[in-house]
């Protein structure tokens, strides 16, 4: 078998899975229809290694559906083009998928066939997004990932709020969904291509107004998945109710394919076009970054719901993956895809610790749990090796990630930037850890200021087993050593920037694409030195921990920290604002929509 | 004028479905307006591939000089509307069991609980 055959197997095997347990489910005992998905999910993972290993030896891989190769340098036909990046984050999403698979084996004693059929599709879906080299075929799969998620996420037909949480997030990112496909409609009339580099070539160097709007409304319907404040409503509401294993898939890599969608059609298709602008275009983008790393990490540290505290650090971390695209430099692509791989194992695990004390507690409310976690060693350490992970500590895979962004940042003339994310990932570890601490030891004040609109005390358990599975805990150790373990590997700088460098090769993608020539190995890269980012990683751990221990123990000394007062109006406007009611987040789309265009407007007309 | 006007309708037709969801009080009116911005695609997609005086490209039974319409807009339009037809089917589900459940449909009573 040829390399280029494995692509379209990498994405058919779980759709093919999908459909076998969707029309013998209900025939088959449930153990059976586990295993089927598990082994579909292990050979997805096993294409996808050899997929990624083909790219490796020839550089990139490419299929043509049908057979329909270009003629007289047109593409009439859909192929799948697979760079080192998309064969990465494809590779990544089959292995998260499988390790999903294999928490829910104890998870669901009332859940249906119906679950595994659609993880498995929104699985093969997501691994097609990475891979397609055609921009309508990103948007059909874009849909076909997104349409998955609503039902998985509203699977609990019996909760409300899970329904709810899944109407408000259908309703926002369908709206995303069409900003993206009049973006593209938009292209296709200005060069009569879909093939993203046959449209590059197309549009050439000539930036007019119709192609700036055209980008501006793509990178912005892909930002809406990518929970960009003000759009990341949804995405705090989908994980609050969300099954556990979708939480650990979504927040692990459905959010970061907005942002690798958003840096793959800019870099194949306008990155030539709008280069004059790429400044002023990076100035918007990195606006936006900074502003959701930080909304997010501050309602991060204000949530007593374990799950939205964590969707709310997704948020915050998914600001600062844009902010590593919009430096347009290959060093912070390839930190950008570390930290995804980084953050998406450690998020999977503190997901999965907070699906264990959802099974064993029935509840995920931090005051409801205090000093429960006292006798479960385990998954306390897991839990703290997760918040330090979070925040960048230089024996995790995030930290690796970070230091290429800093160094990237520091190239790029920001050196403000990396202290952003250093604030943004403290916050987000501190919320955690200040979250097990209460869980864990009783720590911190009694919250006697419960907010009027009060929470459901307890929700269904998800599962009827007493003890804590194994199999649970042992998925998310498996996660966080697997985290570990990538800081050590030999090629953990050097791979992705090599990557990196052939991803922005536009012109080596395009002649292999049109012509066949052979792009040949992948470019060699200098593996980055990592010492000099050390006392950053260090800081932003003690950091965190300082943040944790004060807004644990700082009641006793109220007087002093008076301070805190003066934010007490933003942090009221912060908790209005996430009203949990859909029609406001239409409005907040819109408006979010109005700014990002008219900024991108103004800023590229000159007028700013 | 026609090639401005191709850009005015569709825009406007988004605008009416933004506008509808944003001030609806009813979720099956809420998923009807995002059929209709929905729809403002469809119109979109169409007039891109339209050429004045052009015959369906449907070449079994004429000449393949004949000048046809694009062919290529009308596959993205069928599969927009099969996209969009899969949404509203599920929203109107999600619609109807939320109204089982809560006994409103208005999104203004359905405050989820929260902490």
């Amino acid at each position: 078998m040829t390399a280029s055959a494995l692509a379209p197997l990498a994405f058919a095997a779980p759709l093919t899975a999908a459909a076998v347990i969707a029309a013998l489910g209900s025939v088959l005992p449930r153990r059976v229809t586990d295993l089927i998905s598990i082994v579909a999910g292990m050979l997805t993972a096993t294409i996808a290694c050899g997929l990624l290993t083909a790219v490796a030896v020839n550089g990139t891989v490419i299929h043509w559906f049908g057979g329909w190769t270009p003629r007289h340098g047109v593409a009439l036909g859909i192929a799948f083009t697979v760079d080192p990046i998309g064969g990465a984050l494809a590779t990544f999403a089959s292995f998260l998928t499988l390790s999903a698979l294999v928490f829910a084996w104890t998870y669901y004693d009332h859940g249906g066939p119906e679950m595994h059929t659609l993880m498995l599709v929104f699985a093969s879906a997501l691994i097609g997004f990475f891979l397609t080299g055609d921009l309508f075929n990103l948007f059909v799969f874009f849909e076909l990932m997104s349409v998955s998620a609503y039902a998985l996420t509203a699977f609990r037909t019996e909760d409300d709020s899970a329904v709810l949480g899944a109407l408000s997030f259908a309703v926002v990112n369908s709206i995303g969904a069409f900003l993206v496909l009049i973006g593209i409609v938009m292209v296709y009339a200005r060069t009569g291509a879909l093939n993203m580099l046959q449209i590059a070539h197309a549009l050439a160097a000539h930036a007019d107004p119709l192609v700036i709007v055209a980008f501006a409304l793509i990178a912005f319907g892909f930002l809406v998945k990518a929970s960009i404040v003000p759009v990341h409503f949804w995405l705090t509401e989908a994980h609050a109710v969300a099954p556990t294993p979708l939480c650990v898939l979504f927040s692990g890599i459905m959010v970061q394919a907005g942002i690798y969608a958003t840096a793959r059609v800019y870099t194949d298709v306008f990155s030539g076009a709008l280069a004059p602008h790429a400044h002023q275009i990076r100035v918007v983008l990195l606006s936006f970054g900074v502003l959701t790393a930080v909304v997010g990490a501050l309602m991060c540290m204000m949530q007593q719901h374990l799950k939205r505290l964590l969707a709310f650090s997704t948020v915050s971390h998914s600001g600062m993956m844009l902010c590593a695209f919009a430096l347009f430099s290959t060093r912070g692509l390839a930190g950008l895809v570390a930290y995804i791989v980084g953050h998406g194992l450690v998020k999977g695990a503190l997901f999965m610790c907070s699906g264990v004390v959802l099974n064993h507690w029935s509840t995920l409310d931090v005051e409801m749990l205090r000093g429960r976690l006292r006798r479960t060693p385990w998954l306390v350490s897991l839990f703290g090796a997760g918040a330090l992970a979070l925040a960048g500590l230089p024996v995790f895979a995030t930290f690796v990630g970070k230091a290429m962004i800093d160094r990237a940042a520091d190239e790029t003339g920001l050196a403000w930037l990396p202290f952003v994310l250093l604030f943004a990932a403290a916050m987000t570890a501190a919320a955690v850890l200040r979250a097990l601490g209460t869980m864990a030891f009783g720590w911190g004040p009694k919250s006697d200021s419960q907010p009027a609109q009060s929470h459901p005390t307890t929700e269904a358990p998800e599962s009827s087993d007493t003890g804590i599975p194994v199999v649970m805990l042992g998925t998310a150790t498996v996660l966080l050593a697997a985290c570990v373990a990538l800081t050590f590997l030999r090629g953990r700088t050097a791979a992705p920037l090599s990557a990196a460098l052939r991803f922005v090769d536009r012109q080596a993608k395009f002649a292999f694409t049109m012509h066949a020539t052979p792009t040949g190995p992948l470019p060699h890269a200098a593996p980055q030195a990592l010492h000099d980012a050390l006392p950053l990683g260090i800081a932003a751990s003690a950091l965190a921990l300082a943040i944790a221990a004060w807004a644990l123990f700082g009641s006793r000394a109220r007087p002093v920290w008076k301070l805190g007062r003066v934010f007490q109006p933003f942090r009221n406007a912060l908790q209005l604002a996430h009203s949990g009611i859909v029609t406001d987040y239409v409005v907040w789309l819109t408006a979010g929509a109005a700014v990002f265009g008219l900024a991108m407007a103004a800023f590229t007309a000159g007028m700013l | 004028m026609i090639g401005l006007l191709a850009f005015v309708v569709p825009a406007w037709i988004f605008v009416i479905g933004l506008y509808g969801m944003a001030t609806s009080r009813h979720l099956v009116h809420l998923v009807m307006c995002l059929s209709v911005a929905q729809s403002a695609t469809y119109v979109l997609i169409l007039e891109v591939g339209y050429r004045l005086g052009a015959t369906a490209p449907v070449f079994s039974d004429v000449l393949s000089t004949v000048r046809a319409t694009d062919p290529v807009v009308q596959a993205l339009s069928l599969t927009d509307i099969v996209v969009g037809a899969t949404v509203s089917a599920l929203l109107l589900a999600f619609a109807l069991r939320i109204y089982k459940t809560c006994g409103t449909v208005d999104p203004e009573e359905l405050r989820p609980m929260r902490g």
